[in-house]
């Protein structure tokens, strides 16, 4: 069998994912509610990235002759206790809580995915890998993010941190699944018994294979990861004022629950909001992609 | 099953090693050194030497982390900053009122979710059962202190129903009232998943042959569901609750904070605040602790419901 034969596993996992994709695409479109949760996370996130353009007013600027006035024309959401426009802060806050949750992802899809996949491809590492990632489950997201700020000081730092830990074990759990999965396919086989490398073999033949799986994963933790943020931020350990982060906004809002409730309800809305377009993006994601981590 | 439970300790083991280690570096890594604030800040260098010496902070690691062990096992967990009072002594008083607020979330939570979760599966493709899941995926996706907020904006405060800041003592002294905001709001968030996942459970078990037999025996239909399906359908969501525990957890935290409940997780929280190292070190080794006892006593349940895995 030639090296170039062997090498058809990845290559058929990635010329299918990218015919797939359209596919995928179009399958999600289909679904009324994953496509309203689709635009509706669109148009959040390019608001979230494009904030110096959209939003109304800067969002640090105080006015204390509008201070904790309701919705009005004029302030869509109203103001807060220091005359500040909400929408505008919403729509940074929204900036800050979204990249939290997506750098939380990313980083921990990436280590836990790496974790999973070394765990299962060295047997001899797995009994270790998994007993850390043990570890890591007895520490719940929100008790890491306690941790931290109480060493480092509280601070988006201290957030990113925590949601990365948080993501890291099940990710590795879920990636380990999948990979001992592949690892029992006759092309790993194949391909150990005419000398292709660790690297190529790790890389191209089970990495290739797990990704899916690890996708559609971290798309249902999305919305998750974005709670523990947000409710570290209402707990005071993530962003500072005057930063804008939407459960920080929230927690400053309680204290002014009785005379303006608006101040901590919109960014709670706000929060509700995405967390929901992600989770139901996400449900519709997985129905596609693999329906196999249908619960 | 005593078997089964004793190796699921020794499972355990490492982990709760780990935990301990973890929050043992906690003390290790703070900027602040611990000696200094103990001293204040106008202590002499021979002073803070001595109180180094006494905390045993000029040996090495290994040998203070054992003797870290001693003292945790001992229920020595060093002093408050702030209150001077033993950290244990602190833990006490709150340990109680957060599983209180616990019990009392899964006591809503449990019963509602189950209900909810099997009514959408027997009334399958309907409309109640798109509206309960579209409700589920609404809790799933709501942060604990929207709803909380709501709660204390319109039941405790305009509509002065019930209590909403602190506890008021004891359940079995008059204490229910103010544990049910509280508890709801926590209870509340885990409806959501907890119907859910019943619903897939009791769909799954639905189709099953024994189902079709207890039918075809002629068992009233409530029966059929109530004895046969659900009570298959609850090893999975067992399942489930031990893992929503660090969201639990997580919640009880954010709860307490706003409830101003007597907590661990408030306690952890205002420690941090302050930069009262032992006690948040204290409150996050029994938050830590719990987390790893929930889902042991899970873990339990789960021979205890589910036959086959005595056997195995």
């Amino acid at each position: 069998m030639s090296v170039e034969a062997l090498n058809a596993p990845a290559a058929v996992a990635e010329s299918t994912g990218a015919l797939s994709r359209s596919g995928v695409l179009r399958r999600l479109m289909r679904d009324k509610v994953a496509a309203l949760a689709a635009i509706a996370l669109t148009v959040i996130a390019l608001a979230a990235v494009f904030a110096p353009v959209v939003a109304p007013y800067d969002p640090y600027l105080t006015d204390l002759t509008k201070v904790m006035q309701p919705p009005s024309a004029e302030h869509w959401f109203g103001t807060d206790n220091t005359g500040r426009d909400i929408l505008s802060r919403v729509i940074y806050g929204t900036r800050n809580t979204l990249m939290l949750g997506l750098v939380g992802v990313i980083i921990g899809g990436l280590l836990g995915g790496l974790l999973g996949i070394l765990a299962a491809y060295y047997p001899r590492a797995d009994g270790w890998i998994m007993r850390l990632v043990d570890v890591m489950l007895a520490f719940p997201a929100i008790l890491i993010g306690l941790a931290v700020a109480a060493v480092a000081g509280a601070g988006l730092g201290a957030v990113v941190i925590a949601l990365v830990v948080a993501t890291v074990p099940d990710v590795a759990r879920v990636a380990r699944g999948a990979a001992v999965g592949v690892m029992g396919q006759e092309f790993m086989e194949a391909g150990r018994a005419v000398g292709v490398s660790d690297r190529t073999l790790i890389w191209r033949y089970l990495t290739l294979n797990c990704i899916s799986t690890i996708f559609v994963f971290l798309t249902l933790r999305f919305g998750q990861i974005i709670l523990i943020g947000s409710a570290l931020g209402f707990l005071g350990m993530g962003a500072q004022p005057p930063t804008a982060e939407l459960g920080m906004m929230a927690a400053q809002g309680r204290d002014f629950l009785f005379m303006a409730p608006h101040i901590a309800t919109i960014p709670s809305c706000a929060i509700f909001v995405i967390v929901l377009a992600a989770n139901l993006l996400g449900d519709a994601l997985r129905d596609v992609l693999d329906p196999r981590l249908q619960t | 099953m005593g078997r089964q439970i004793v190796h699921r300790l020794l499972v355990s083991f490492p982990a709760l090693l780990g935990v301990l280690f973890l929050c043992f570096c906690l003390l290790q890594v703070v900027p602040a050194d611990p000696a200094m604030i103990i001293a204040g800040p106008e202590a002499k260098a021979d002073t803070i030497a001595a109180i180094r010496n006494e905390l045993g902070l000029d040996r090495p690691i290994p040998i203070q982390f054992a003797e870290y062990i001693g003292r945790v096992l001992r229920g020595d967990l060093g002093r408050s900053i702030i209150s001077n009072k033993m950290v244990s002594e602190e833990l006490a008083l709150t340990i109680g009122p957060t599983v209180e607020l616990m019990l009392g979330a899964m006591l809503i939570a449990v019963p509602c979710g189950l209900a909810l979760g099997t009514f959408a599966a027997v009334r399958r493709g309907r409309l109640s059962d798109r509206v309960i899941m579209a409700i589920s995926v609404a809790g799933v996706s709501m942060p604990v202190f929207f709803i909380g907020l709501i709660l204390i904006q319109y039941v405790g405060f305009k509509w002065a129903l019930l209590p909403f800041t602190g506890r008021t003592g004891p359940i079995w002294d008059g204490g229910l009232p103010s544990l049910i905001l509280p508890a709801l709001t926590l209870g509340l968030v885990l409806i959501g998943p907890i119907a859910r996942l019943t619903r897939t459970a009791v769909l799954e078990v639905l189709g099953a042959d024994f189902v079709r037999t207890a039918r075809a025996k002629g068992l009233r239909e409530t029966v059929v569901i109530v004895h046969h399906a659900l009570r298959n359908a609850l090893i999975p969501v067992v399942t489930l609750i031990g893992l929503q525990a660090a969201f639990l957890l997580g919640g009880a935290v954010v709860t307490e904070t706003m409830f101003s409940w007597p907590g661990v997780g408030r306690l952890a929280v205002g420690a941090i605040v302050s930069s009262d190292f032992p006690t948040a070190q204290g409150a996050i080794m029994i938050l830590a602790i719990a987390f790893l006892t929930i889902n042991l006593l899970v873990d339990v349940l789960y021979v205890y419901l589910d036959p086959r895995v005595q056997r195995s």
